[in-house]
């Protein structure tokens, strides 16, 4: 295919949808519209190749740790970046890695396949809207899509430090 | 160390992950974005074989284009793990639903994006046949390609493609696209010419374009070739294509320049005097007088003090993008130098 079209997202950066905030568990400056966000990690991370854990065998995802931003609160005025310089990602019960929240020099696209159905029909498939969609659900056109305008990244870049697991057993 | 448990975000890597791309955003694209009515952009690769003179047949190279702009595509890899995430709703112990993130994606690499400012003439040279009229006999096989059909597969913004397909006046015939020999092109100028003197149309001021049209009906030029050759010459402020059509005279004037050299001067070289008399004689008698070299500077040179030549633009053209391009690819090609060196 010589030209593939690109479509840029149809919600200006600026208007950022105020309504999922308290969905998402994420400071509101790294939200955006979709709930998009980028996490880098300097490194890899083996999670157990076991798919489904048998306590829940029906989970779709695989429990690394937590994220905390310990110098963080809600009421904070928005020009105090000083909890950004502070992030604490813990995997699993006994490592912890420390890194920061940066603002993107150039942001970036989350670029993916566009879809061309409806968005809120693909959500609640069991609904009848699913039923009546069926014929052309999920045409993946060759079409691509920027899905989401990502400013700023929560990168680890050092290495991880042992902590004590008792703290969380508790 | 309490302080995990405490507005902790559970984080999971999600079994279902998804294709994503993350793009470089340079400001051009953030200001498209932003605004209220996003265009819909275009990602291209060339199909066709690179025109000759790119030194090596390297893959074709992606480009993502707006309307008026190009951008190429540089795949750059990291070895970090780049992850996109997006809020999840997990039960917790069977009560509240905690909310948590789940990484969706894996990102590898990211896509930079690097203005590039081409030529479409050398891309459209490759792929337009030639239109020559000689003796009056039609030379032109067409190739059954429509212009747009044709720009999809040339790297370039739309933008960039149209100013090429204008400084060729290429134009379309029977759905296939090509491009007048500089001949044919000295030869229908000659004719407007000499039909606006014998109908009185003065060409520099406003005109009825069919009157042109018919003047030189006769000669069986195609009337989509005449119209790309006015649309190239209007002055500025006009919108080409309506009733009335005026012509720009310092356009004409350095066009008609560059077409008389470009057919007069051969390799063997022009008398300058000769080349400016038989550029005179091609112009409408109010415009002579702006027949000097100063009009087509940058287009011709001076073998020697009397002679002029070409500057032969198929050269230039096809030189620079492969010299640029011979330049970046063996620039960011580190570990083939070094592979170079230790052989020797």
């Amino acid at each position: 295919m010589p030209s593939i079209p690109l479509y840029l997202p149809n919600l200006p950066a600026s208007e950022i949808d105020r309504s999922g905030i308290t969905l998402n568990p994420l400071p509101r400056l790294l939200q955006t519209p979709g709930g998009r966000a980028i996490l880098e990690i300097q490194g890899t991370i083996h999670a157990p190749a076991l798919a489904n854990s048998p306590e829940a065998p029906e989970s779709t995802e695989t429990p690394i740790g937590n994220l905390v931003f310990p110098l963080y609160s809600e009421g904070m005025r928005e020009d105090d970046t000083q909890w950004m310089k502070r992030v604490y990602l813990y995997i699993g019960k006994h490592q912890r890695l420390t890194g920061e929240v940066k603002k993107l020099a150039k942001p970036l696209g989350v670029l993916g396949r566009r879809i061309r159905d409806n968005m809120e029909d693909m959500e609640g498939v069991e609904g009848p809207g699913g039923v009546e969609n069926e014929p052309v659900e999920r045409k993946d056109g060759d079409e691509l899509e920027i899905l989401e305008v990502v400013r700023y990244k929560i990168i680890f870049s050092t290495r991880p430090e042992p902590v004590g697991g008792e703290v969380l057993v508790s | 160390m309490a302080a995990q448990d405490e507005g902790a975000i559970p984080f999971s890597i999600a079994h279902d992950q998804q294709q994503f791309r993350l793009l470089e955003l340079p400001p051009a694209l953030l200001d498209l974005i932003a605004s209220p009515d996003p265009p819909v952009l275009s990602i291209k690769s060339q199909a066709a074989p690179i025109p000759a003179g790119t030194p090596s047949s390297k893959p074709a190279y992606a480009v993502l284009c707006t309307s008026n702009k190009t951008f190429q595509l540089r795949q750059v890899q990291t070895s970090n793990s780049v992850f996109v995430t997006q809020p999840v709703y997990k039960a917790q112990d069977d009560d509240i639903a905690l909310p948590g993130l789940a990484a969706i994606a894996t990102c590898t690499a990211t896509l930079e994006l690097h203005p590039v400012v081409g030529s479409a003439i050398p891309y459209l040279k490759s792929v337009l046949p030639v239109y020559d009229i000689s003796e009056d006999i039609t030379n032109a096989v067409g190739n059954s390609q429509s212009k747009s059909r044709l720009f999809l597969d040339i790297p370039l913004s739309d933008d960039e493609c149209e100013a090429g397909w204008q400084e060729l006046v290429a134009f379309e015939l029977d759905s296939s696209s090509f491009r007048p020999s500089a001949k044919t092109l000295l030869q229908i100028w000659q004719s407007i010419n000499a039909a606006a003197l014998a109908e009185g149309i003065s060409l520099g001021s406003q005109f009825l374009t069919e009157n042109l049209h018919k003047a030189i009906e006769d000669e069986g030029y195609p009337p989509s070739l005449l119209n790309s050759l006015l649309g190239g010459l209007v002055a500025e402020d006009e919108s080409f294509i309506s009733a009335w059509t005026c012509l720009d005279a310092k356009k004409c004037v350095r066009w008609v320049g560059k077409i008389v050299l470009e057919v007069k001067g051969g390799n063997s070289g022009l008398l300058t005097a000769d080349f400016l008399d038989a550029w005179k004689d091609c112009l409408p008698e109010a415009w002579r007088e702006e027949a000097e070299l100063e009009a087509i500077h940058g287009s011709y040179v001076l073998p020697t003090s009397t002679t002029i030549a070409s500057k032969g633009d198929l050269e230039n053209n096809e030189k620079e993008p492969s010299e640029s391009s011979a330049k970046t690819a063996s620039s960011r090609k580190w570990h083939e130098k070094f592979a170079r060196a230790r052989r020797r």
